[in-house]
C-alpha cells in the first residue's frame, strides 16, 4: 500500500469525535509500512544484501539479538514514500517505517517469527514542532505527528510460546515494557500478526497482554 | 544509635558509603553517623549527612593490630559498623572471623565461599558463571582460552580491576600491569558475556535474609558502572535459593550479586560483593531502604518506613562544601615531564591487598578442589617435538638457527590428508591447500605435494617455487592482489583456480584469459569479510558494492567453473567467530549464486588456524561444515580448506643460546640471548613454548613463568623475545633455549638484522 492510500485511512479530525478514547485513534486504521519491490534485480540485490549483511553482523551472537547495525548504517529521519527496496538501502536516512520493515525482514530471514508493531508515543509539543519542521523541509508527509503524540513503527519478535519483545529499529533498542508515562513513553501499541490471532489472552509483553491486531492503551 | 560507615569514595567508580549514609539518615533521622576513611582525599567525607568522621592513616601506613583493637573498642562500645569496601570487609573478617554482633559484615567463612570467579556459594541460584581460567596456566593454555572465546575476554584482578584483552599483546601488557598493582600473579581470565547488566542487592543478619531488591542498569559510565537504573522486586525463583544461600553462609551485612542477562535471557553471575553496592540509595529512592533494614534487623529498633519516590533513579554531579576541619590536601605534582597526577588508590588499598594475601594466601576462588596444583605456568610440549629434537646433534648447532621438526611436520601433513579423505564424498571432494607464504621451505612444500595438497600462492614467484618443487600447474591456486608479480612468470599451463581480489583484478583476469595469457579450471572471486576488518577481496559492505560484485561475476568466462574464496585468520578473531563467519560467507555465496545465475563449484576457505585448533579440533565441526556447504550450495563439487599456519608453525623451532645472565633486585633477571625479534617476529602475537637444554645431561626442560626477561641480541629497545619466564635452576651462559612453534610467520617473516 502506498502512503497516499494509507493516509486516507487517517482520521484527520479525531477531535471532532470529542476526547479520543485511545491515543492511537488517529492512526487506528493506518497500516504498517512495507517496502515495495520493483520485481527486478535492483530490489532483489538490495533484499539479499540486507539479509546476508544482517547475518554477518550477528558475530555469532544469539539470533534474537536486535539488528542494531541497521541504525548504525541508516540514520533516522524523513524519507519519502512509497519506498522500494533498492531505494531504501541506498539512503543515508530512513524513517521508522523503513527501519521497522528492514528489521522485520532481518528477523524473519534468521528464521524467527516477527510482526510489525505500531506504536503511539508521547513526547512534547516542542519535540513534534521540531520534527514537523524537519519533515516539512524535506517535503515529506507529517501524518505521524499529532500534538504531543507521534505514530511510530517497530518490530515485535516472538521469543517464546506467546511472549514478544518490541525492537525499535530506529532507536536501536528494545522498547521497555515497564515504563508507562512521561516523555518518550508508549501510549498505545498494536501488534499486526497478519492473521495470527494468538491465544485468548493475547501476546505477553512484559507484564501486559496484547491482543493481536488491536490497539492497546498503555 | 551510632553507625560507622566506610567506603566513602565518590569518583567515577564509587563506593557505597555515601549512599548508605543517605539511606540511614532517611531511616534513622536521629542516628549518629560516622564516616570512616583511610585518606582525606576522598570526597565523600564532606557529605553533609555525616555527623562525624574517623579518618585513619592509609592502609600502607596503618598499624593493623592497633587499628583492630580500636575497631573492637568501637564495636564493644555499642556502635554498629557497615563496611563499604571489599578489602576492608575481608580484613574485618580476619579480625573477627566469627563476626561481632555489631559488625554488619560477613564472616570469614562466607567470604571464602564467594571468592570470584567461581563464587562457590552461587549453587542453587538460576545463574551460570562465565567460563574462566586462572592465569597460573601456561601462556600456551591462556592463549587457547582467548581463542576459544573469540578474544572477548577480560583479565581480572583478585579484588578490583579488569582489562579487556582483545589480543595477545594486550593480554601480556595487562597481566604485567595488574600483577604490579595487586602484587600477585594470580589473576584470572574470564569470557565476556554480552547483554544487559543487572544486580540483586541484599541485606541479611546472622543468616536471615532481611530484604533484597533487583536493579537493571539503564545508563552506564564509560567504565560500565551504574549511572541510572530501574528497581524492582526480586523474582521468587531467585529469592528462594538466595534465602537458602544466605542462611548457609550465615551472612551478615549488605551484599550484591552482579550479573549479566544475555540476549537469550540467561543470567550470568560475575561476582558477589560482601557489601552494599554504590547504587544502594537508588533502591531507597524506590522504596527499598536496605541499610535501614539491616540496622533494624541488628538492633530491633524500627526504621522510618521507606517511601517510593520513583521506580527509577539516576545520578547527578554535585558540588558540596569542603569541611573546614578537613581542608583539601595538596595535589601531587605530575612526575617531571609526565602527564597526569598519578594518584590512584590514595587510601593504600593495594597495599592492604598485598598484606592480606601475603598473610592469607591468594584470594581467587577457582573451583572445588582448588588450587590447581598442575598449573605452574609450564607448558606441555608434544612428544614429537622432543623426538625431533632428540634426533638432532644440538651441540654443533650454530645459533640462532631454525630447527626443522621432520617427524612433527610429516605427522601434521599426514593427518590433514587423512581428514580431507575422510570428509570427501561422492558429491563433494575435500582437499587442503598449503599456503606457501606461511613458510616457503622446500621440505614443507614437498610434504604438501606428497599429501595431496594444492599449492596456495599469492604471487607468481610462489607459483614458480611450487612448480619447481614438483607441483603441476593444475595443482596451483593463485590468489591475492599480487598475483601478477613478478611479470612474465604466469604459468603457461592451466591452473586449478584463480581468485580475483577486486573488480579491477577480475577485469584484468578476464582479459588475460580471453587473450590466452592465463588459464584456470576455476575462476572466481575472493569476497571480503563484511564485519571483520580486512583489506582483501571484493567488499560487500554496501548494496552498491554488492551490486558491482554481482555484475562482475556475470563477466567471468563461462568455460571455467566458478569459485569463491574467503580467508580470515581464526587465531586472530577466535574459533567460534570464525565458524560464524564461515556460515555467514555461505549465505553470501548463496545470494551471489541466486543473483548472478552462476553456480559455485569450488569453495576455497581459510585460514590462519592456530595449530591446536585445527589439528585437535576433531569434534565433528568439519563434518558439519561440509554438510552445511552441501545444504546451502548444492553445486559445490570441491572444498579446498587452507589451514594456513596450522601446518607450518609447529614444524620448526628457533634455537638460541644464552649470552649473559644479569641478576637484579627482587629476583628479577635479564638474560641476553643470541636470538632476537629478527628471527622471532611473532613474539608479541603468540606465545612460544620454550625448552632449555641442560648442558650436563642434555635433558630438555620446559620454561615456566617467572621474573626473567629474555633480551635479544639487537641494540633495539623492543628486542625482548620473552617476558616473565623462569629459567630452570642452574641455567648458565652458553645454555641453549629452543623456542618451539616458530615454523610459521616467525620463519617466513624473519629478517636479516644486526649481522653486519
Amino acid at each position: 500500500m502506498y502512503l497516499a492510500e494509507a493516509e486516507a485511512r487517517i482520521d484527520v479530525r479525531p477531535e471532532s469525535l470529542g476526547r479520543s478514547p485511545l491515543p492511537g485513534d488517529r492512526w487506528r486504521e493506518f497500516p504498517p509500512s512495507a517496502l515495495s519491490h520493483h520485481g527486478e534485480a535492483c530490489c532483489e540485490i538490495a533484499r539479499h544484501w540486507v539479509i546476508a549483511m544482517d547475518f554477518a553482523q550477528l558475530n555469532g551472537a544469539e539470533p534474537t539479538s536486535g539488528p542494531r547495525w541497521l541504525r548504525q548504517k541508516y540514520k533516522w529521519g524523513p524519507s519519502p514514500w512509497p519506498m522500494h527496496w533498492c531505494e531504501a538501502v541506498k539512503r543515508k536516512t530512513i524513517d521508522c517505517g523503513a527501519h521497522a520493515a528492514l528489521a522485520l525482514e532481518a528477523f524473519r530471514a534468521r528464521g524467527l517469527t516477527a510482526f510489525p508493531a505500531q506504536l503511539v508515543q508521547r513526547y512534547s509539543e516542542a519535540a513534534t514542532e521540531q520534527w514537523r519542521g524537519k519533515w516539512d523541509r524535506e517535503n515529506v508527509s507529517c501524518h505521524w505527528l499529532d500534538g504531543e503524540h507521534i505514530y511510530h513503527e517497530a518490530t515485535a519478535l516472538l521469543v517464546g510460546e506467546d511472549e514478544v519483545r518490541i525492537w525499535d529499529s530506529s532507536a536501536g533498542s528494545w522498547v521497555c515494557p515497564r515504563q508507562d508515562g512521561g516523555y518518550g513513553s508508549l501510549a498505545a501499541v498494536r501488534i499486526c500478526t497478519e492473521g495470527r490471532d494468538g491465544d485468548g489472552d493475547g501476546l505477553r509483553w512484559g507484564e501486559r497482554r496484547l491482543k493481536p491486531g488491536e490497539w492497546v492503551r498503555i | 544509635m551510632k553507625v560507622y560507615v566506610s567506603g566513602l569514595y565518590c569518583g567515577g567508580n564509587p563506593q557505597p558509603g555515601v549512599g548508605i549514609i543517605r539511606s540511614l539518615r532517611q531511616g534513622y533521622p536521629d542516628a549518629k553517623l560516622v564516616g570512616v576513611e583511610y585518606t582525606n582525599r576522598v570526597s565523600g567525607i564532606h557529605w553533609r549527612d555525616l555527623d562525624d568522621l574517623w579518618i585513619q592513616r592509609p592502609w600502607d601506613e596503618l598499624e593493623l593490630g592497633l587499628y583492630a583493637q580500636r575497631v573492637g573498642e568501637v564495636l564493644d562500645g555499642g556502635a554498629l559498623w557497615i563496611s563499604g569496601s571489599d578489602l576492608e570487609a575481608m580484613w574485618l573478617a580476619s579480625v573477627f572471623p566469627d563476626g561481632h554482633p555489631n559488625l554488619l559484615a560477613p564472616p570469614a567463612a562466607a567470604l571464602k565461599r564467594i571468592a570470584k570467579p567461581a563464587v562457590e556459594a552461587h549453587r542453587g541460584l538460576p545463574v551460570d558463571i562465565p567460563p574462566f581460567v586462572s592465569s597460573d596456566l601456561s601462556d600456551w593454555e591462556l592463549h587457547a582460552f582467548c581463542r576459544a572465546h573469540d578474544w572477548r575476554v577480560w583479565l581480572k584482578g583478585p579484588y578490583y580491576d579488569a582489562a579487556r584483552v582483545p589480543g595477545w599483546d594486550s593480554f601480556v601488557a595487562a597481566r604485567a600491569a595488574l600483577t604490579k598493582v595487586w602484587s600477585t600473579e594470580t589473576l584470572f581470565l574470564q569470557a565476556h558475556v554480552s547483554g544487559y547488566e543487572e544486580s540483586v542487592m541484599l541485606a541479611a543478619y546472622r543468616g536471615e535474609l532481611l530484604g533484597c531488591v533487583a536493579m537493571r542498569k539503564r545508563d552506564v559510565t564509560a567504565e560500565g558502572k551504574t549511572w541510572a537504573g530501574d528497581v524492582g522486586p526480586v523474582d521468587p525463583e531467585f529469592e528462594t535459593p538466595l534465602r537458602r544461600i544466605v542462611k548457609a553462609l550465615n551472612w551478615t551485612g549488605g551484599g550484591e550479586l552482579e550479573m549479566v542477562r544475555d540476549v537469550a535471557g540467561r543470567l550470568w553471575l560475575l561476582e558477589m560483593n560482601p557489601r552494599f553496592p554504590a547504587w544502594v540509595h537508588g533502591a531507597t529512592i524506590a522504596g527499598h531502604n536496605l541499610p535501614a533494614l539491616l540496622v533494624q534487623g541488628a538492633t530491633g529498633i524500627r526504621a522510618r518506613p521507606a517511601e517510593a519516590e520513583a521506580a527509577e533513579f539516576t545520578r547527578v554531579v554535585l558540588e558540596v562544601p569542603v569541611r573546614s576541619e578537613y581542608p583539601l590536601p595538596a595535589l601531587p605534582e605530575p612526575f617531571a615531564g609526565a602527564v597526569g597526577h598519578s594518584m590512584k588508590h590514595p587510601s593504600g588499598l593495594t597495599s592492604l591487598a598485598e598484606r592480606l594475601h601475603k598473610r592469607d594466601g591468594e584470594p581467587i576462588g577457582l573451583a572445588e578442589g582448588e588450587p590447581d596444583e598442575a598449573a605452574d605456568g609450564r607448558p606441555g610440549v608434544p612428544e614429537t617435538y622432543l623426538d625431533d629434537i632428540g634426533a638432532m646433534a644440538l651441540a654443533s648447532v650454530e645459533t640462532p638457527q631454525f630447527l626443522f621438526f621432520e617427524k612433527t611436520a610429516e605427522g601434521l601433513f599426514r593427518r590433514a590428508a587423512e581428514r580431507a579423505r575422510r570428509l570427501s564424498g561422492n558429491a563433494v571432494r575435500v582437499a587442503s591447500g598449503y599456503s606457501i607464504k606461511t613458510n616457503p621451505d622446500e621440505r614443507l612444500i614437498r610434504l604438501a605435494l606428497d599429501n595431496g595438497f594444492y599449492a596456495e600462492c599469492i604471487s607468481l614467484a610462489e607459483a614458480a617455487k611450487a612448480i619447481e618443487v614438483g607441483f603441476r600447474a593444475d595443482q596451483v591456486i593463485l590468489n591475492g592482489p599480487g598475483k601478477w608479480w613478478p611479470r612474465g612468470m604466469m604459468p603457461k599451463e592451466r591452473m586449478h583456480a584463480v581468485f580475483c581480489d577486486s573488480v579491477a583484478d577480475l577485469d584484468r583476469c578476464v582479459a588475460a584469459i580471453a587473450a590466452g595469457e592465463m588459464s584456470a579450471k576455476h575462476v572466481g572471486v575472493r569476497i571480503r569479510t563484511p564485519n571483520v576488518t580486512s583489506r582483501f577481496g571484493i567488499p560487500l559492505d554496501s548494496p552498491e558494492t554488492f551490486g558491482k560484485l554481482i555484475d562482475a561475476v556475470g563477466r567471468l568466462p563461462r568455460d571455467a567453473a566458478f569459485g569463491i574464496h574467503f580467508h580470515m585468520a581464526s587465531s586472530n578473531i577466535g574459533v567460534a567467530l570464525w565458524w560464524h563467519l564461515f556460515e555467514s560467507m555461505l549465505k553470501w555465496c548463496r545470494s551471489i549464486e541466486a543473483l548472478s545465475g552462476r553456480r559455485i563449484e569450488l569453495l576455497d576457505m581459510g585460514g590462519g588456524w592456530f595449530p591446536d585448533d585445527w589439528h585437535a579440533g576433531d569434534d565433528g565441526r568439519f563434518e558439519r561444515a561440509v554438510e552445511t556447504v552441501r545444504a546451502l550450495l548444492p553445486g559445490v563439487r570441491q572444498i579446498v580448506s587452507e589451514p594456513g599456519k596450522a601446518m607450518a608453525q609447529p614444524s620448526m623451532a628457533l634455537a638460541m643460546r644464552i649470552l649473559e645472565i644479569q641478576e637484579h633486585e627482587e629476583d628479577h633477571v635479564e638474560a641476553v640471548v643470541d636470538g632476537s625479534i629478527a628471527e622471532l617476529p611473532m613474539y608479541a602475537f603468540q606465545p612460544h613454548r620454550i625448552l632449555r637444554q641442560c648442558r650436563e645431561t642434555g635433558a630438555l626442560q620446559p620454561v615456566g613463568r617467572g621474573k626473567t626477561h629474555l633480551m635479544g641480541r639487537l641494540c633495539m629497545e623492543h628486542d625482548i623475545v620473552a617476558s616473565n619466564v623462569s629459567l630452570p635452576e642452574g641455567t648458565r651462559a652458553g645454555d641453549m633455549l629452543i623456542f618451539c612453534d616458530a615454523g610459521g610467520y616467525d620463519r617466513s617473516m624473519s629478517y636479516v638484522f644486526g649481522r653486519g
